[in-house]
């Protein structure tokens, strides 16, 4: 099928932004319990853990996009032959980025789900393991770091998405665009190191 | 910044190469000072004596030019790193920007070396084939005059008409490598020109069925270096993203259509 690679390509940048991108807002704002407090943070968990169909959600919603985004995604980096420091412009550092973060993302999602998903089994559980590896400083900064690419490579993902699907096809819509980016990076990230300082305080 | 009265010579470094089965090499060549020269005479220079800056006597540099005016970019290669016309390279603006150091000369590394800095380009006339970018009016009666384009898409099509094939954008582009068959950015620009010409936009489809084939418009990756390295500083950027709103459009209406 001569039209196999043009889907693949159109599929991954799809399922990047629904559901994957939409789940990471509403991770975020689940975890953003926190700021309301542990007891509220604990309630949250507990609702999840225990809401219905939640298995099938996640394997639909969650797992089976993440691991074709990520499969095809290593072989997308693969086929690069990246020229970042020969060709020193923005979009080319962030098209080396994108690469770069994509690897630091598949790292830190793979530690993060198994560490908080797939050993950990209740609630109370999930919240210890949470607690004491937000509480070490060392593996507070590798949680910051993975959790900044994670956003970087999201953010990024939108405006390059923009462009795959035809959305913002001019220069002045690229420059808007572009700027909505980066300010949505900073947002994002802003809000996520929130929540992960809020958690080790608590 | 270097004062251009104190430049007794202007260097150069090139990276040779005798034939295609054979590795590539560095010789270094002065020649004396003069104003107002490009790369192109440079190298005439150069071939009326080639003679290394020790003092070595070697086969002249073999480099293709043609128009001398960056308008046909076979003079195409890589000076200091980026891909450019040697007509258009201007060495006092060069001394001026890198300083007194050699000019640094390499032949594209996209493409297959015939010999030095000479190589064969027909990669990119192989793609623009591929994408058929061309207007078909073959018949053997007369057909009148086509209809008119309106002023809108007439400047669209102007400024991708300045399209030379130089290789300029392939050969920044991260995407456009051995590793993968993509078209490349200047034919994807072509197939919109195409697509907008009054007669051409009769076999628009096709155009958009290779477009979406393997190695089409989909394996851009976004790293927009094609947009800043083009001569002709043509919006390539802008052309691939209009083309994947049509190719998006036209996947969608081929496959609910059938």
């Amino acid at each position: 099928m001569s039209k196999l690679s043009f889907f693949l390509r159109r599929f991954h940048s799809l399922i990047a932004l629904v559901p994957l991108g939409l789940f990471i807002c509403v991770h975020f704002l689940l975890n953003s319990s926190i700021f309301l407090g542990n007891e509220a943070y604990l309630t949250m968990v507990n609702f999840m853990k225990h809401a219905p169909f939640v298995i099938i959600l996640e394997l639909v919603l969650i797992a089976i996009p993440l691991i074709f985004h990520g499969i095809y995604g290593i072989y997308i980096v693969y086929l690069a032959k990246n020229n970042a420091l020969q060709y020193k412009y923005y979009r080319n550092v962030a098209f080396y980025l994108q690469r770069i973060t994509s690897l630091i993302l598949l790292a830190f999602v793979i530690w993060h789900v198994y560490t908080l998903r797939l050993t950990t089994g209740s609630p109370e559980d999930v919240y210890a393991v949470l607690l004491a590896t937000l509480q070490n400083p060392l593996t507070f900064v590798l949680y910051v770091i993975g959790i900044v690419a994670s956003i970087y490579h999201f953010t990024n993902g939108i405006f390059t998405f923009c462009i795959t699907w035809g959305i913002c096809v001019g220069d002045r819509a690229q420059k808007i665009f572009a700027i909505c980016a980066i300010l949505l990076f900073v947002f994002f990230s802003l809000w996520a190191v929130g929540i992960l300082l809020a958690l080790a305080a608590a | 910044m270097v004062n251009l009265k104190d430049v007794q010579y202007i260097k150069l470094k090139i990276k040779r190469r005798n034939s295609p089965q054979e590795a590539s090499y560095w010789q270094d060549f002065q020649i004396p000072y003069r104003p107002n020269m490009n790369i192109v005479s440079v190298l005439m220079e150069i071939r009326k004596n080639p003679v290394t800056a020790d003092g070595q006597k070697v086969n002249p540099v073999v480099w293709e030019c043609n128009c001398l005016e960056e308008v046909c970019g076979a003079c195409t290669m890589l000076i200091n790193g980026v891909p450019r016309q040697a007509c258009a390279a201007l060495t006092d603006k060069l001394i001026e920007k890198y300083g007194d150091r050699p000019i640094q000369l390499e032949p594209l590394t996209k493409f297959p070396v015939i010999r030095d800095l000479m190589i064969d380009r027909s990669k990119m006339f192989d793609n623009l084939k591929r994408v058929r970018a061309w207007v078909q009016v073959d018949g053997s009666w007369t057909i009148g005059r086509g209809p008119r384009l309106p002023e809108k898409d007439q400047r669209i099509a102007y400024e991708i008409s300045h399209c030379m094939t130089c290789g300029c954008c392939l050969e920044a582009c991260p995407n456009y490598n051995s590793k993968s068959d993509f078209v490349g950015p200047n034919a994807i620009a072509q197939v919109r020109m195409f697509n907008l010409h009054a007669i051409g936009r009769m076999q628009a489809d096709e155009r958009l069925e290779a477009l979406t084939n393997k190695g089409g418009l989909q394996d851009c990756g976004n790293s927009q270096n094609c947009k800043q390295v083009c001569p002709k500083h043509i919006n390539l950027t802008a052309h691939i993203a209009a083309m994947n709103r049509a190719a998006n459009a036209y996947v969608l209406r081929s496959f609910l259509d059938k």
